[in-house]
């Protein structure tokens, strides 16, 4: 089988975090841990002139992000234990919790926040793509829950005939870690420049 | 403060970071003597001794980063990515380093140990330290890390080592009633140490400039950090307040290396072991901005 991946389609995210309260319920994910995390993305600014009058040129975008599967996964690269591994045949990225030490190193360095360390289990969590769905021909759980249907999935192939691989901030450049996420921005998202910054930080933590 | 979460949640790592250079380091320092065969065999035996002390705050510092280990039940699985990854490649070092430390220490106990094997345990030994203090430096050094993939991490690193392990090897000849604590030595000792201080504070400066315009969609490193220069302050000041102290300790001790008797020693061990508990805390604070600057590039803070 080829590299899977995902698809987002920001022209139709409402922001509306389906996705995010799918995966935390199929996982039984507790408070302060997820797989998935939607950001609220904001540019521009507001101001009041001199008679009172305000005028913005804010934007706001959303972005569904789960674990990319990269194809050059820094998590991998970092881990000390080898617990972090890519499945050769989907090419999805999951965590041995044999191995894994819950050191840390995988959540300190991926780009997108994929992982952490949930301290009740001691061990590195985070997206692995539902397998035992795929295994069962099904979607995964956040792609079948979107109710605006703007999350896919499938081979990194077919994904990328549907958008461009993810690279645009608040992204980081795609060749730091060629994540298998592609994207089709909202027109916001695509004027979005590196002045965008995270509106939902604390919830996205 | 959101890097606040990672600083407090690493804060074992701080410790560690903090401990086990400069342990390291002064266990180099404090073994020259029996290195350069200049040492009298009494002072070999007794600093052998006494180098437990620097290697207890190296160990102090390992089992202090082994805390915050989710699963330490899997630990020897770290050497499964040695050569790869980074943290592997300091266990790894950590490890070599305190076996040998620790198996010198029991060696040295023997009845008659030869000489010649001490001397060439020592060379391994500080080889060992050596490697361990430079995977220190570049334990998180990866590249999606834009705030600790740079080159002043792993100076400071050795800097740090640098000016806190002579105060802590003072500390230790002090403790140990060694004769190789003279006047001279423990000046060469406080002197490298200030000039550790200075090349230090120079490597944070720099650092600062670097990361003042470091930042990702989430956070700037200026507002992780925002209390940067009083930070670099405080470390100048507590690592000067350390070494001013080991040099007035030290400067009036006897040429041939006599320790001192009685209430005038229990002034030079106190005195001394403030000069390497300040100089400690200056490191911890600067460890401490280390971890609160994490960030990389995209979304991770
Ligand atoms: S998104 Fe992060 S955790 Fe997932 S494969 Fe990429 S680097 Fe690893
Ligand atoms: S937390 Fe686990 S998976 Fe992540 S880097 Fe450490 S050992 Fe590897
Ligand atoms: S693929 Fe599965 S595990 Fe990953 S974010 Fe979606 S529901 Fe969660």
């Amino acid at each position: 089988m080829a590299q899977l991946g995902f698809f987002f389609d920001g022209s139709r995210c409402t922001g509306c975090k389906t996705c995010v309260v799918a995966c935390k319920d199929g996982f039984d994910l507790g408070v302060g841990v997820a797989f998935r995390r939607v950001y609220e993305c904001v540019e521009g600014r507001t101001e009041k002139d001199g008679a009172g009058i305000c005028s913005t040129t804010c934007r706001v975008f959303y972005l569904s992000l789960g674990c990319n599967h990269c194809s050059r996964p820094v998590c991998i690269e970092v881990c000390p234990t080898q617990a972090m591994a890519k499945d050769e045949a989907t090419g999805l990225v999951a965590v041995n919790t044999r191995k894994c030490i819950g050191c840390g190193y995988c959540h300190l360095a991926c780009p997108y926040n994929a992982p952490q360390v949930d301290k009740s289990r001691g061990h590195s969590v985070k997206c692995e793509g539902c397998p035992d769905r795929l295994a069962a021909g099904e979607a995964p759980l956040c792609v079948l829950a979107c109710p605006a249907r703007a999350l896919g999935f499938g081979t990194a192939e077919a994904m990328a005939a549907r958008g461009e691989r993810a690279a645009t901030p608040p992204l980081p450049p795609a060749e730091e870690t060629c994540p298998n996420l592609y994207i089709k921005p909202s027109r916001d998202g695509r004027a979005a420049g590196d002045g965008v910054a995270i509106g939902n930080v604390a919830e996205t933590r | 403060m959101i890097g606040l979460d990672t600083a407090l949640g690493e804060i074992t790592l701080v410790l560690f970071t903090t401990l086990a250079p400069a342990g390291a380091m002064a266990l180099l320092l404090m073994g020259l003597p029996i290195l350069s065969g200049r040492a009298s065999w009494a002072e070999v035996r007794r600093i052998s001794t006494y180098l437990c002390l620097p290697l207890i705050v190296s160990m102090v510092g390992l089992v202090a980063s082994a805390t915050h280990l989710g699963s330490p039940a899997n630990a020897l699985y770290v050497f499964a990515a040695v050569g790869s990854s980074p943290l592997s490649n300091e266990v790894l070092c950590a490890v070599i380093f305190l076996m040998l430390g620790g198996l010198y220490w029991l060696y040295s106990f023997r009845r008659a140990p030869s000489p010649r094997l001490l001397r060439l345990w020592i060379g391994a030994i500080d080889l060992a330290a050596l490697a361990f203090i430079a995977a220190v430096g570049l334990a998180y050094s990866a590249r999606t890390i834009i705030s600790w993939n740079l080159w002043e991490v792993p100076v400071a690193i050795a800097a740090n080592a640098l000016m806190g392990g002579p105060l802590v090897a003072l500390a230790s000849y002090a403790v140990g009633r060694c004769t190789s604590l003279t006047a001279r030595r423990a000046k060469g000792l406080a002197a490298l140490a200030a000039g550790a201080l200075a090349a230090s504070v120079a490597v944070y400066g720099l650092q600062g400039v670097d990361l003042g315009s470091v930042g990702n969609a989430v956070a700037s490193v200026t507002d992780l950090v925002p209390a940067y220069g009083a930070a670099v302050a405080a470390f100048a000041l507590l690592g000067a307040g350390g070494i001013v102290i080991a040099w007035r300790a030290t400067r009036n001790l006897p040429a041939d290396g006599t320790p001192p008797e009685g209430a005038i020693r229990y002034q030079l061990v106190g005195r001394l072991c403030t000069a390497a508990a300040l100089g400690l805390a200056a490191i911890f604070v600067m460890r401490f901005c280390f971890y609160l600057a994490h960030l990389t590039v995209g979304l991770g803070v």
